[in-house]
């Protein structure tokens, strides 16, 4: 158990002590959504134009033309629902993952990218956060460049598996198994308890995979391992091998995402008011996104403090410092020096 | 008598084909009237409410393990039209659930209900006549074999809802006859609120019922998926044999109680001048009373069936059927029976929020915060539904809008009129639709949420009102029959006054309770009441599909050269400005303009809202700084709102930007929530 706070607590060192990471993948996220959110800007303001439901809709919501904005909406402004207010953003979002809902398409491909992105920067983020030192920005991209075609081919694994879950095992628990419990079943209170027990189910079976594929990826970079098969492999091992360890650590990380939610909940505010109200609530939106993926970084990071600690080479990697080649020009003066 | 029959002998060889399938009594060959002075036959008996011409003795029991109703019922019948019948017309609405090719199960696939595509084989129902008889006193009673299917309305020959059956006599205008029927029935698990789920049961349209002779002929349509029913009026006499420790709610009241030897209870229900009879029956029930009290109005028992996992929610089911009969009798008329039973239906029985006689069906959920008027919307809405439907007895077939409208307008109406319902917010629902969410910062406006104002938008139109309400298209009557009604009628709220329209309604109440109303029924009483012939408004909102909408489609303001006569010294320079409204729809209506210069000072312009568009100008020493069409939003049908204002300094890009930081928040939290799978 002491391992498990541990890691815990060493892990959100870890995250602590390179605020540029945490930033950097809060700025990912906030650039990424900034033109997307230029684009609702401006259908908003075109169908307010120079009505005075604008005022209405910056002091507070005109329900009636946000059903016909509604109505009429199309791409991207299909998603402008009364749900992107305050915590129920958040319900939507982890309602709609659990239950298996799809995205709008308008999204596809803003998702993709950040997928994208951030498959190209956890090589770099594991590897900074396995060395305990700052790496600087030519190390961290140097192992972002190493490491992500390794991980492009685990994220094939990693796709698999998603896709077995969500595709089977989600369909069969709440299409099947769900619905023939319910069939006759006339106390909502029990269907209800039941869909909990079925997404404690699924929660389980997910955060299994999901810890075998953080792990893999831990093992890729603490290990330098070149084949992702190989690195899955160790994944599952150091899963199976240490289930109290890897699930306790894993819980301590899913509490504290709920604690972030919790606090979100108490402080995410409403609709009311534009100018510096309007900047204040995105103060805080902003506030729970940057704790929110604090909380994702941690459980790469307190993984890789479980898995070094757990293997006793704490701190240590085998993969050789990258090293930035010099530019032709240096080589070249360097050759001309006969340095070589 | 003999000249009658002379005249439907003739009648039936004149017509070929006539009593086919699919064929109805024309109703252009009817026989004209009798010669004598007009007879209102539909008109209420002697020291009843109603013309009882339908009355029912029905033994029906339950067997649970086999899922089926073994019925037998006596059918006292009295033709109230003008004209001899020599058939009789019954819905057997349970055949509309006997499989996939009925006519309601076509139309609830064109409408999208997923509950047509979802039928296992053990889902589906029906009913099964296995004897008609005609009951002669003192005669032997005769077997009427001669009963064929009909479908009236689709030809479709899958459909068996509707059976006719020949009489060996005509029934002349006036005279009764006496029917006997055996038959059976497999219950459906619900389809269309009546069926079963576990051992919760609720039996609507669960028996062959008489259809309405009128002058014209049969009114007998098949089961639609997008409409309701229509019944005479009648007493009926109901004894339901159901498991002893079962709880049984019905229409009418509890004459008696018999324990049978069989492990049964027979339930003897009776109720006077009702057009339906539906009952339930679980061993689930919670059994709660109250009384609804008021100093002008009958008292009214209450009896509320609740699921137990609602037992908290008792006292809002009283508090809001309390607020139906208090408002709805106020304005309407007094609720009669002195009793009225509320089911609260078992959680995805599908039989949630449906009217009839003295009893209907709410409506609730586990989780239901206090600041949803959910269940009071739906609690409300089918409470008044005795008013509208039950006691005004309009045809559900052909004119659904005329108790599904004037109901929706008379819910969102009573909602608004209790203060202890001010408290109302949006809500939606998460985790398989579990979880409750308030949004606080959008309360439920009468205006646009109780009146449907979206979905009236979104099937506008799609089909005239004055179409027979089973001919709309199925997924957009709604949006006609209850929205568009209750939006026109709130728009003549604010157009003669409250209290010209409560007058109308009321009128139209006490005319026609317990009888069968037509549209022009209605559109009479309101010219009558209000002392204004509307005729052209319900020309353009019942006969017609066109829409309302207006806008401002500029403001202008110049400052104009300081010449002539205009220009005095040290005078502040004067300012034309220019007011364009528009008429963007093709229906017209009356409407105002409020337009406001720099200042405040306002100007109100009366427009009759006929041409296309309209221009005010004005010279003065402040400009126009913006201007509203319709600012008291007296036109609720106006389908686009936002172009009803415009105004010089527009806040839309302050607006826009709030809203983006908002949804920005949600994306980034999207995003996050996907990074799970890297």
């Amino acid at each position: 158990m002491a391992t498990i706070f541990e890691a815990f607590t060493d892990g959100w060192g870890r995250v602590l002590r390179a605020p540029a990471i945490l930033f950097g993948v809060f700025l990912v996220t906030l650039l990424l959504a900034a033109p997307a959110g230029s684009a609702i800007r401006d259908s908003i303001s075109g169908s307010l134009g120079s009505s005075l439901d604008g005022g209405a809709m910056a002091d507070g919501v005109d329900a009636d033309w946000w059903a016909r904005f509604s109505d009429a909406a199309t791409g991207l402004d299909r998603t402008f629902t009364r749900s992107v207010i305050g915590f129920a953003a958040v319900l939507d979002n982890l309602s709609r993952f659990l239950d298996n809902e799809e995205a709008d398409a308008s999204l596809a491909g803003l998702t993709f990218a950040y997928l994208a992105i951030w498959l190209f920067l956890i090589g770099g983020i594991l590897d900074r956060y396995a060395r305990m030192r700052p790496t600087r920005s030519q190390a961290f991209f140097g192992a972002c460049g190493t490491l992500f075609f390794r991980f492009l081919r685990l994220g094939l694994i990693a796709a698999a598996g998603y896709w077995l879950l969500f595709g089977v095992v989600h369909a069969w628990l709440f299409e099947g198994l769900y619905g023939r419990a319910i069939r006759d079943l006339t106390v909502e209170r029990t269907a209800f308890a039941i869909r909990l027990a079925l997404y404690g189910v699924f929660l389980a079976l997910l955060g299994f995979w999901n810890a075998v594929m953080d792990y893999a990826k831990i093992r890729a970079v603490v290990e330098d391992r070149r084949s992702m098969l190989g690195a899955f492999l160790a994944g599952w091992r150091f899963v199976v091998g240490h289930p109290l360890k890897a699930g306790g650590l894993y819980l301590l990380n899913t509490l504290a995402f709920a604690a972030v939610v919790f606090v979100y909940f108490l402080t995410a505010p409403g609709a009311a008011g534009s100018g510096a109200a309007a900047w204040a609530a995105f103060a805080i939106g902003q506030a729970y996104v940057l704790a929110r993926l604090a909380v994702k970084l941690a459980f790469y990071a307190s993984g890789t403090s479980l898995f070094q600690r757990s293997l006793a080479h704490l701190a240590y990697t085998a993969a050789p410092e990258p090293i930035w080649p010099d530019s032709p020009a240096a080589e070249a003066l360097a050759n001309a020096a006969g340095r070589d | 008598m003999a000249r009658r029959l002379m005249l439907v002998l003739l009648l039936a060889l004149a017509i070929p084909g006539a009593g086919l399938r699919g064929t109805l009594l024309p109703r252009q060959a009817a026989p004209p009237p009798d010669a004598a002075a007009p007879v209102d036959r539909s008109a209420p008996l002697p020291a009843a409410r109603s013309p009882r011409n339908a009355n029912y003795s029905i033994d029906v029991r339950l067997d649970p393990g086999a899922r089926a109703l073994i019925g037998h019922e006596d059918i006292t019948w009295r033709n109230t039209s003008a004209h001899p019948t020599s058939k009789l017309c019954f819905h057997l609405y349970y055949n509309a659930w006997k499989h996939a090719q009925t006519t309601w199960m076509r139309e609830a696939r064109l409408r999208g209900r997923s509950r047509a595509r979802s039928v296992r084989a053990g889902d589906w129902g029906w009913t099964s006549v296995t004897s008609v008889r005609l009951l002669r006193p003192n005669a032997e009673a005769v077997e009427l074999a001669d009963r064929r299917f009909a479908s009236p309305d689709d030809g479709n020959e899958a459909d068996e809802t509707v059976m006719e059956v020949l009489l060996p006599d005509v029934v002349p205008p006036g005279e009764s006859i006496r029917i006997g029927l055996d038959w059976n029935a497999r219950i459906p698990r619900t389809f269309s609120r009546t069926g079963a789920v576990g051992s919760y049961y609720f039996l609507a349209q669960w028996f062959p019922k008489l259809a309405v002779l009128e002058d014209a002929g049969w009114n007998c349509h098949q089961f639609h998926a997008g409409t309701e029913f229509y019944a005479d009026y009648g007493v009926y006499q109901v004894r339901m044999t159901v498991p002893s420790s079962w709880v049984v709610g019905a229409t009418g009241l509890e004459r008696g109680r018999t324990d049978n030897p069989d492990g049964t209870t027979t339930h003897a229900y009776h109720a006077d001048d009702v057009h339906d009879f539906a009952w339930t029956t679980s061993p689930d029930y919670l059994v709660r009373t109250a009384r609804f009290e008021h100093p002008t109005l009958p008292a009214v028992e209450m009896r509320l069936l609740l699921q137990p996992e609602h037992a908290g929610q008792a006292d809002r089911h009283f508090d809001a059927t309390r607020t139906a009969l208090r408002f709805y009798g106020e304005w309407f008329g007094a609720y009669p029976y002195g009793h009225l039973t509320v089911v609260d239906p078992a959680w995805q029985s599908g039989a949630g929020g449906m009217e009839y006689p003295t009893l209907f069906t709410a409506g609730t959920r586990w989780l239901a915060p206090r600041d949803v008027m959910d269940p009071e919307g739906v609690t409300i809405h089918e409470a008044g539904h005795q008013f509208w439907y039950a006691m005004v007895g309009n045809n559900e077939f052909e004119d659904a809008w005329l108790d599904e409208g004037l109901n929706t307008f008379s819910t969102g109406r009573a909602i608004e009129a209790n203060p202890a319902y001010r408290v109302n917010y949006q809500s939606s629902r998460y985790f398989g639709g579990f979880v409750p969410w308030v949004f606080r910062d959008i309360p439920v406006s009468r205006e646009v949420d109780e009146n449907g104002l979206s979905a009236y938008r979104a099937s506008a139109e799609s089909d005239a009102p004055s179409t027979p309400s089973f001919r709309y298209f199925p997924s957009t009557g709604g949006g006609l029959s209850y929205s568009k009604t209750a939006l026109w009628l709130h728009t003549l709220e604010r157009h003669l006054g409250w209290p010209a329209l409560q007058r109308a309604m009321s009128a139209f109440f006490e005319r026609w309770k317990f009888r069968h109303p037509k549209p022009q029924d209605f559109f009479d009483a309101v010219n009558e009441s209000s002392g204004r012939d509307m005729t052209w408004f319900f020309d353009q909102v019942h006969r017609s599909s066109t829409v309302f909408d207006y806008g401002v489609q500029s403001v202008m303001s110049e400052t104009l050269p300081p010449a002539g006569s205009r220009a005095t010294k040290g005078s502040a320079p004067v300012k034309r400005s220019t007011v364009v409204v528009r008429r963007y729809g093709e229906a017209v209506f009356p409407v105002e303009v409020l337009v406001t210069f720099e200042g405040g000072e306002t100007v109100r312009e009366a427009w009759d809202g006929k041409d296309r568009w309209k221009a005010f100008t004005y010279e003065r020493a402040m400009r126009v700084v913006s201007a509203v069409v319709d600012p008291d939003r007296v036109l609720l049908l106006d389908i686009d709102r936002t172009n009803n204002s415009f105004t010089t300094e527009p806040r839309s890009r302050e607006a826009a930007r709030k809203w983006m930081l908002k949804w920005m928040v949600w994306l980034q939290d999207a995003l996050a929530t996907s990074s799970f799978f890297i």
